[in-house]
């Protein structure tokens, strides 16, 4: 009966505060390790405007076809200052192809290595894809797990959001 | 432990307005009618305040899937970053290089954790960084049960790392020392010492890399740690790991190396075969990464400790719509090996870098080939595969020499006639005579496989997507027997020929090893289709067929088939309670159904319900590779939510 309660217990906590926004949470400053040797940090990344991450790794199926809308809105929003970051996950197993993979799909999106999951834990990403939109101030605006195709009509819709809302303040 | 939480939960009241925190929730049910149950709940908790970052996991699992039973904080860690300094203390999980010398994962899929507990830190200035590491790990291995593990190994260890970044090179020195307690096969313990040196670099060009890792160890073994006599030796070995990637266009090259010397052997290592590489140490391992269930169940069984073998594999695209992958490894022992007797073997190095093609050093070999793409406008998407393997899963003889053939020669001293036959009475060894001739005594395992994995999805205007996904496999498993001698006599210490008078007379033979109800089988067919149906981004619902024809082993019995196997294969006499309950029909043997509904509850919560029968075997994660344990007539149930 206990493990039935706290399973109860755990479902109740989670419909409570699992709301799709949730606002004043702000993204920690944590360094990335990018594909190209370069180091930088999410917070460096932000100072130009909005972030979409996304957890992906090179075996992941469901990824690799959410990735190629998440190239194409990288593109078409970079003038409003929106990047995607996507943190791979490949263990020292397979990840001496991530590059590999990148440069085959002509790839412009901004690529980070989390070999053993770190940044991935502190950002709650270890389901593959997960998805975070952060906004140009470090609020977490979006969050998302998994992905089936149409998903990404809302994944754009949430970016127009968050940049159209971000262009009539200012 | 437990009082870790409230505290943590006073602190967070009480900073309430500047902390800032995540977490996640996954609750995980399953519950069978062969005993097979699990209630799993974990929540994970990040919070950040200025400079400091906390991660608590609590765990209330009775039983978990894999693993103990526990009710309490599972992991936690508390991390100061300031300017070039960090310090973490709690449950630590680092990275050096490519993992030759450190590389510490929390698997639960394996039920793997090689994390220490213990303290962190870290400084870096320019492009010079140090850190240091300091703790216990205690790191549980499986034995024969597939859901509890058996075997303990704990180390106090501690280690040093310094990496100097110069534009696109990197160059990283490792050192780590562990005192190990380690369990053998029967429960006694050994306490050895490990100590590692490392070396790796790196080097970042527009169309080229370069990454280089080298590792040495040595081991030591004590009676126990309060004996204060020096170490004895125990064992030495060394790692190398080598990857260069070449890039042209939208076309990319991958090629990878190692050299795994930790330890050598002509068969599985065990519990008793300590000293050589520790679970800390998680290289990579050369193959490729599979997604497709049936080419999971034929993955290689990597042996970290003694190995080598070269990847290549290609990637590219054509015409922008189309992806192309081809990837080729081969791996093998890094010996030969030669059986003087059946017990007594004997090694050769192999006389060169490259892996050997000699069954004796157990070689593998794989390849896959993959195409994928979108059309009609990217409603359409299609993969389609195509695998094979081929291993030497053991070897039982490997002779091939000279033997001698032993003839006897024996003096009569007296006789008797009876019926027109003579018998001899009175005897006596004179002598024996020998004569140089070829052995050829080979017997050993052999798998093979050859897998084809496609998938089409098409979506709809209406966010409906419609998706169907077929896998096929053919396997054998043989145990092969070559040569003109299979036996060995101890008494005369020589071979023995299968043909006495004939030792030019070879034999080759192959018994497959693949079974369905005692009958053997000479090739086992696999067969899996799923068809998914979806309505984004709210809920899918997927039901998936698996099929054989054999066993690789004794066929297993599962009299209680569920009531979505008797409605796929027709068998009304289920829902008429007529059903046969003792011997339930054939097919059922040898099929497993099951049908999972998930449902996004909103875009960051997400349930899944799955009813009916998963077929074990083996299941690969991270390089670590487990059997998976069969599911037989069941439920499971998953939540998963962030926030």
């Amino acid at each position: 009966m206990k493990k039935y309660f706290f399973t109860f217990l755990f479902l109740c906590y989670g419909v409570l505060f699992a709301t799709d926004n949730v606002v004043g949470t702000t993204i920690p400053d944590l360094k990335l390790n990018l594909l190209d040797g370069e180091k930088t940090s999410i917070h460096e990344l932000l100072k130009d405007g909005p972030v979409m991450i996304d957890f992906w790794a090179t075996w992941c199926k469901p990824c690799k076809k959410v990735m190629r809308y998440l190239d194409q809105y990288h593109q078409e929003y970079s003038e409003q200052g929106f990047k995607v970051l996507m943190i791979n996950q490949d263990t020292p197993r397979s990840m001496g192809k991530v590059k590999s993979y990148i440069r085959s799909q002509k790839h412009e999106f901004i690529v980070a290595l989390d070999p053993n999951q770190q940044i991935a834990k502190k950002l709650n990403g270890q389901v593959m894809p997960t998805l975070i939109l952060v906004d140009q101030d470090g609020s977490i605006k979006w969050r998302h797990q998994g992905y089936m195709p149409g998903d990404e009509v809302e994944i754009e819709r949430q970016i127009k959001l968050l940049i159209q809302s971000d262009s009539s303040e200012s | 432990m437990k009082k870790l939480l409230p505290i943590v939960f006073i602190l967070s009241s009480l900073f309430a307005n500047d902390i800032d925190f995540n977490a996640a929730l996954s609750a995980n049910y399953g519950d069978n009618y062969d005993f097979y149950s699990y209630s799993e709940n974990r929540l994970d908790l990040n919070f950040f305040y200025n400079d400091l970052q906390g991660w608590i996991q609590y765990e209330y699992s009775n039983p978990p899937d894999v693993g103990f039973p526990i009710n309490d904080i599972r992991k936690f860690r508390i991390e100061y970053a300031l300017n070039d300094l960090t310090i973490k203390f709690g449950d630590i999980y680092e990275f050096w290089g490519r993992g030759l010398a450190l590389n510490q994962i929390d698997d639960q899929i394996t039920n793997f954790d090689n994390g220490t507990r213990g303290l962190f830190l870290s400084y870096s200035n320019g492009p010079l960084s140090l850190s240091h590491l300091n703790g216990n790990s205690s790191i549980w291995l499986f034995g024969t049960d597939l859901r509890t593990p058996f075997y303990n190994n704990s180390h106090n260890m501690s280690g040093n790392q310094f990496q100097y970044d110069w534009n696109s090179f990197s160059l990283g020195l490792t050192q780590l020392q562990s005192n190990e307690t380690h369990q053998k096969l029967f429960g006694d313990k050994a306490y050895i010492n490990h100590k590692l040196k490392g070396i790796y670099g790196s080097w970042i060009a527009t169309n080229a890399d370069f990454f280089f890792e080298y590792v040495d160890k040595v081991s030591t073994e004590k009676m126990d740690f309060f004996q204060e006599v020096a170490h004895d030796s125990l064992k030495e070995g060394h790692g190398v790991y080598g990857n260069l990637n070449l890039y042209l266009g939208n076309w990319g090259l991958s090629t990878e190396y190692k050299r795994y010397a930790f330890d050598r052997g002509h068969t599985d290592f065990t519990a008793d075969d300590y000293g050589n590489r520790i679970e800390l140490q998680m290289m990579p391992t050369l193959g490729k990464e599979q997604n497709s269930t049936l080419l999971g169940r034929v993955a290689h069984n990597y042996n970290l400790n003694d190995e080598r073998g070269v990847q290549l594999e290609v990637n590219g695209s054509l015409l922008d719509k189309l992806t192309l992958t081809a990837q080729y490894s081969h791996l093998s022992r890094n010996n030969n090996w030669q059986s003087v007797t059946p017990a007594d073997w004997e090694d050769s190095a192999i006389p060169n870098y490259l892996p050997s093609s000699d069954p004796s050093s157990l070689p593998y070999w794989e390849n896959y080939q993959e195409i994928s793409g979108f059309g009609f406008g990217d409603k359409l998407y299609f993969k389609l595969g195509r695998g094979n393997n081929k291993e030497i899963l053991k070897t039982t003889r490997y002779f091939d020499g000279q033997g001698l053939s032993i003839k006897k020669n024996w003096v009569y001293t007296d006789s008797v006639e009876w019926y027109d036959e003579w018998y001899y009475i009175d005897s006596s060894l004179i002598g024996i005579d020998t004569t140089l001739y070829n052995v050829e005594a080979k017997m050993w395992q052999e798998a093979k496989s050859f897998t084809i994995p496609m998938e089409i999805n098409y979506s709809f205007n209406n966010n409906y997507t419609f998706g169907i996904g077929f896998q096929y496999q053919e396997r054998t498993k043989n145990n092969i027997t070559k040569g003109n001698s299979r036996t060995y006599s101890y008494s005369d210490s020589a071979w023995t020929l299968i043909k006495v008078n004939d030792p030019d007379s070879m034999v080759y033979s192959r018994d497959t090893q693949f079974l369905i109800n005692e009958k053997k089988l000479k090739t086992q067919y696999n067969r899996m289709i799923y068809v998914t149906l979806s309505k984004a981004p709210t809920w899918s619902f997927t039901i998936t067929h698996d099929w054989t024809n054999g066993f690789d082993g004794p066929t297993t019995v599962d009299p209680y088939y569920n009531p979505l196997e008797a409605l796929i294969f027709g068998d009304l006499k289920y829902f008429t309670g007529e059903r046969n309950r003792i011997e339930p029909p054939n097919f059922i043997q040898k099929r497993w159904v099951s049908a999972e509904l998930a449902y996004n509850i909103t875009s960051s919560q997400r349930v899944s319900v799955m009813y009916g029968s998963i077929q074990g075997g083996l299941f690969c994660s991270n390089g670590i590779c487990r059997l998976i344990a069969p599911f037989n007539d069941g439920i499971k149930f998953s939540y998963s939510a962030i926030f």
